[in-house]
């Protein structure tokens, strides 16, 4: 592994990257080692193809196990997420390191090649940028699953796909903030002088670069070329205006209302509102333009010693069923829009959202994209910011 | 060391020839005490700055580069961070040994009740070494925007000092905070110092028709000068070297050699750990020519000693 990947980011820092990696990949024998205690007779596995989900049950049951790895139960509502598929199927799920991060699932993978063992991962969870890794060095599996056509962002081979991304918010404290901003443009307004604040470092967090990316998506109309560097320039006219306040927000600044604005992921923020319980009022706005998405995505491992449990999984994870879970636990399933449409998100769950529509127009970068403006904006944030 | 020694050389007293061998084991029983101390130079300070140094020189994909030295000396970020960090640490080192001094002056000779200097030397005692997110906390909780400070001021005049343009999220700001661990540590320091200073010096000077200013600057200012500035290259690498503190007050948001290190070691944006490392080595290098000024200084000042 790279040492750009080795660092311990925690299972916390969504949403890494974003691709579509079409590229030269190792073409894989996706047959997973050779189909582990599935027996022989089991529907085909080469072909990505989705299984009939019948036919998927009964070779599940007979492997009767899936191995997991990284799913903190009170990340994206994973708890329930495994304790719904285990009383559905009937399998026992074997739970590896839930804090691991990104690298280490792929690590997981490498490491486990010719093991079958308890310690070899079925399915993974990780950052979108790190697929662009696991696919060149072939350790991932195809499978489309059956609502495949209402995934947003995927692998066209069907080597990965997004199961559920959040959205960049405004996070308003409403004592100290009378008039809540509805748009990145209004955070340069005189009323909120040394209020608005960012929820990491540009240097250091995914988070904040997406900050000045997202602003600048709102400016350039769209036009991804022209973000970062207007991202940049906006910050920079809301850093001369006296707005902006250089402190990194958290749960405490927001509850003691030293940073009583903060741009920050939508399932950050919503989990701080559940968290504070009123006291203050938190109130949380999806802006009208530059709503930038961060995604996570699930594969399936080319290793996998149950490769049938591991298409179970997926099919009940990005079923509606599945997907609403996630909803349940803020993050925003990937086929939100498809459910929107077909009203089967349930009014209750909704209300606790920002309206559906602020997601409509969400925006994913790939890979590429997204390593370039990283570059770009931390290269140049000192200089155009402060001036220096 | 000289304790041990007389213990063991006293003990056999007119028993010359067992007295030999018991001489000859406490040389090695001498060093002993210092073993633990080697060891953890060796293991904290020593192979730590080699790793330093040898990890300078190497690329993200793990191969060898003069790139990260290079980078040193060009990108205008790291040398304004350098100039960032020399700036605050020479500015509340000096204000911390000059503020410091004067109060421990005040505390010790200054002629207060007795019970005001055990309440100042144990404050300093907390203060010193009450620095990290703790201490950033509290200067939001006080001057920050929505600060205990901030809005008393405004109860009572009606002016939002932060809407009129006041803020502590600057180099100033940072420089406020560092003094407050800083000039706590001088008191700590100089106040053993100043007790050392015997009334009948002061005696001596005047009976000899010499004036105060006579006295601090031919007698009690020599004597005091080299641990003046063996504090004040203290109270240097303590801000030089603070990093907890300056991240959990303003994140990376001021430009600090130290807070660059931590985004290029454990970021999920920039992740060079070969370019921190060479920006550790830089500090080292800084820190290494301030120990070789403060010797040469601290040779002249205690050349009245010898």
């Amino acid at each position: 592994m790279s040492s750009s990947n080795s660092n311990k980011m925690s299972r916390r820092d969504f949403l890494k990257l974003a691709g579509t990696t079409a590229g030269a990949m190792a073409y894989l024998t996706a047959c997973g080692g050779g189909g582990g205690g599935g027996g022989a007779a089991g529907p085909d596995l080469t072909s990505g193809n989705t299984i009939p989900l019948d036919d998927l049950i009964a070779a599940a049951k007979k492997e009767g196990q899936l191995t997991t790895i990284a799913l903190p139960h009170d990340w994206a509502n994973y708890g329930e997420i495994i304790e719904t598929f285990k009383t559905k199927y009937g399998l026992t799920v074997n739970e590896l390191n839930p804090d691991a991060g990104s690298a280490d699932e792929l690590a997981a993978i490498e490491a486990n090649k010719d093991s079958k063992g308890p310690q070899a991962p079925d399915v993974i969870d990780v950052g979108v940028g790190h697929t662009k890794n696991a696919m060149a060095k072939g350790l991932l599996g195809k499978y489309k699953v059956s609502t495949w056509d209402s995934i947003e962002m995927k692998d066209p081979d069907g080597y990965w796909w997004a199961e559920y991304y959040g959205a960049l918010a405004f996070e308003v404290s409403k004592p100290a903030i009378e008039n809540t901003p509805q748009d990145w443009e209004d955070l340069l307004k005189p009323e909120y002088k040394g209020k608005v604040a960012m929820a990491g470092d540009v240097l250091k967090s995914n988070q904040s670069v997406m900050t000045v990316y997202a602003a600048g998506l709102s400016r350039s109309g769209g036009d991804k070329t022209k973000a970062a560097e207007m991202g940049l320039q906006f910050w920079k006219e809301v850093n001369d205006a006296g707005n902006f306040i250089p402190v990194i927000a958290d749960q405490g600044k927001i509850a003691q209302g030293e940073t009583p604005l903060v741009i920050e992921w939508d399932y950050l923020a919503l989990a701080n509102r559940d968290a504070l319980g009123g006291n203050p009022e938190i109130e949380i706005v999806v802006p009208k333009t530059g709503v930038i998405a961060g995604p996570y995505a699930g594969g399936i491992s080319a290793y996998a010693p149950h490769p049938y449990a591991a298409r179970l999984w997926w099919e009940f994870v990005m079923s509606d069923e599945g997907q609403l879970l996630y909803l349940k636990g803020y993050a925003h399933p990937i086929r939100f829009n498809d459910m929107a449409k077909r009203g089967v998100i349930p009014a209750d769950l909704a209300a606790k959202l920002p309206p559906a529509e602020s997601y409509a127009n969400a925006t994913f970068l790939t890979v590429d994209e997204l390593q370039e403006a990283t570059t770009y904006i931390t290269e140049n944030w000192r200089k155009v910011v402060y001036g220096e | 060391m000289g304790l041990i020694d007389n213990k063991l050389t006293a003990q056999p007293k007119g028993d010359a020839p067992t007295a030999r061998p018991l001489t000859k084991k406490s040389a090695a029983l001498n060093w002993l005490p210092l073993a633990p101390f080697f060891l953890f130079a060796l293991l904290f300070l020593f192979l730590p700055s080699v790793s330093i140094f040898v990890r300078s020189f190497e690329a993200p994909d793990g191969g060898f580069t003069f790139d990260n030295i290079i980078a040193l000396f060009t990108v205008r970020d790291f040398i304004n961070a350098y100039k960032t960090s020399l700036t605050i640490s020479v500015v509340t080192a000096l204000g911390g040994a000059v503020f410091g001094f004067l109060l421990a002056h005040a505390v010790v000779l200054g002629g207060l009740p007795k019970g005001l200097r055990t309440f100042m030397t144990t404050f300093s005692g907390v203060a010193s070494y009450f620095a990290g997110v703790a201490l950033a906390f509290s200067f939001f909780a006080t001057m920050g925007i929505a600060g205990v400070v901030t809005r008393w001021i405004e109860s009572l005049s009606g002016v939002d000092i932060h809407q009129q343009g006041f803020t502590i999220y600057t180099i100033t700001g940072l420089s406020i905070v560092y003094m407050y661990f800083q000039f706590p540590l001088m008191v700590l320091i100089m106040a053993p110092a100043l007790d050392g200073l015997r009334r009948e010096w002061n005696e001596a000077c005047a009976n000899l028709g010499g004036t105060s200013w006579h006295y601090w600057r031919y007698i009690a200012f020599p004597i005091l000068l080299p641990s003046l500035l063996g504090t004040a290259i203290l109270l240097f690498g303590n801000a030089f070297g603070a990093y907890a503190t300056a991240y959990a007050f303003s994140g990376s948001f001021i430009n600090l050699v130290p807070i660059l290190i931590g985004a290029q070691m454990q970021g999920d944006v920039l992740f060079n750990p070969g370019l921190g490392n060479a920006l550790a080595l830089g500090m080292i290098f800084i820190m290494g020519i301030c120990m070789l000024g403060y010797i040469s200084l601290q040779r002249k000042a205690a050349r009245w000693l010898r």
